[in-house]
């Protein structure tokens, strides 16, 4: 079961655990340069707003999809956040424009171990973009529909579907008990707060295109898949609304434009590694072939807007021995 | 309990902590005359309109819908929902009428999985 509550969706599966629940939760965050550059994870801005997409003036196609949607920026930067209060472990499945952000396959519900197709949560504590490199991933960065740009249209040819897709499957009962009994579930994930920052920029369906390089290890089921109740699933279509079209469609103000690097930098917001202690899932090779946006703006004789190198000076550190960063407002 | 009564009853109580909840210091925050608020409180005159209970409710650090309810009004925001899907939502407060409290507070909204 998914609800949606205060911009979070909150998957629950009562009929398996009353402790298996998952928070998941899409991030405003910095567009890092497209620089063939690796960089840190970038801070976590905000929450994105979720709507249901029957709550709105909507698309007849995404109201068959179902789900839900938020609004974004032509060329803004999303991560994907899971948290988890009973540390209950699932299987995530994440795909943009249904091409599965870690094998770059064609959506399937069921689960597959060779290559694995999935996150654990919450080892998982995030997954900032599409595996493309031993360890790093390029980072989610919308777009509008029919310009080729979208890992989609890429890799199929064609602009279909767009928007994140997402099954989430529970551990089984059984397997969860008898860890927590052998305290077997300790956490790798690390944990930080969002920092707000002040953003100092009629296609209305976008997808993900593959933008600057980070550098984020995508963690290895260390459970294995016949752990995974796969009797019970819960599956949510998330749209990416042109927040131009944000307005006509909900009747509500648009959100501010995207945080730029000059004011990530002015306000003094860190960076991040985060080290686990899994190993990384190798990248994939269909992902790895993917232009990155400012190679693939600029086969069209465009370029990309801000994206100039960015010097990183303060990095937080962050593992299974965290340091909590306090929620700041700038 | 009236209205008037109930907000006669929570301002007093609220006084003996704190003198600015006064009759005349409570009227001036919520921008009515001491006089008309005396006479709401001693049910007098009619319970005033949405926007003095919402400064009440406020000032009174009271929840607002049971303000209004003890008044016999609905917010308007809540009215609004209604007016859009009117039979949708009177049917469904007609079936939930008589369950008790948790089997209603139980009740949620999922998001809706379609066709993809």
């Amino acid at each position: 079961m998914i609800e949606l509550q205060k911009d979070e969706l909150l998957v629950s599966f009562p009929e398996v655990h009353p402790a298996a629940k998952l928070q998941i939760s899409f991030q405003r965050t910095l567009r890092i340069p497209d620089d063939n550059q690796d960089y840190p994870l970038p801070a976590g801005l905000g929450r994105f707003p979720l709507h249901h997409v029957d709550d709105a003036n909507t698309p007849e196609a995404w109201r068959r999809h179902g789900g839900v949607f938020l609004p974004i920026h032509q060329s803004e930067a999303l991560w994907i956040s899971f948290g988890s209060e009973n540390e209950y472990p699932m299987a995530v499945k994440v795909a943009t424009g249904k091409i599965n952000a870690v094998t770059g396959k064609s959506w399937d519900n069921a689960l597959q171990a060779r290559p694995q197709d999935y996150l654990v949560t919450p080892d998982q504590p995030w997954l900032d973009g599409f595996n493309v490199a031993k360890n790093v991933v390029r980072q989610f960065v919308a777009r509008e529909f029919g310009e080729g740009l979208t890992a989609e249209e890429q890799l199929t040819g064609e602009a279909e579907w767009g928007g994140i897709q997402l099954i989430i499957y529970p551990m089984k009962a059984e397997e969860y008990e008898r860890r927590l009994a052998r305290d077997e579930l300790a956490s790798r994930s690390g944990y930080f707060d969002i920092l707000q920052c002040i953003a100092v920029g009629e296609a209305v369906d976008m997808g993900l295109a593959a933008g600057g390089r980070i550098r984020q290890i995508i963690e290895k089921d260390r459970y294995g898949i016949e752990v995974w109740d796969t009797s019970v699933h819960s599956r949510c279509f998330l749209h990416l609304l042109n927040s131009r079209a944000y307005q006509a469609v909900t009747g509500r103000n648009p959100p501010p434009s995207p945080c730029t690097p000059e004011a990530y930098a002015e306000n003094g917001i860190p960076w991040f590694d985060y080290h686990g202690e899994g190993l990384g899932l190798p990248p994939s090779s269909d992902l790895a072939g993917l232009d990155g946006l400012a190679a693939a703006l600029a086969k069209q004789g465009k370029s990309l807007d801000h994206n100039v190198p960015i010097k990183v000076t303060d990095t937080v550190l962050l593992g299974p021995s965290h340091r909590q960063v306090k929620d700041g407002v700038f | 309990m009236k209205f008037g009564t109930y907000v006669r009853t929570r301002r007093e109580s609220l006084r003996k902590r704190n003198p600015s909840y006064s009759l005349r210091q409570t009227a001036g925050r919520v921008g009515i005359e001491p006089a008309y608020l005396s006479k709401i409180e001693r049910a007098e005159f009619a319970p005033p309109g949405e926007d003095t209970i919402r400064a009440l409710a406020n000032d009174l650090g009271e929840d607002i819908d049971v303000m209004l309810a003890l008044a016999g009004k609905v917010s308007s925001d809540l009215q609004e929902v209604i007016r859009r899907r009117p039979q949708l939502f009177a049917q469904l407060i007609r079936e939930l009428k008589n369950l008790p409290d948790d089997a209603v507070l139980r009740l949620v909204r999922e998001v809706r999985d379609g066709n993809w």
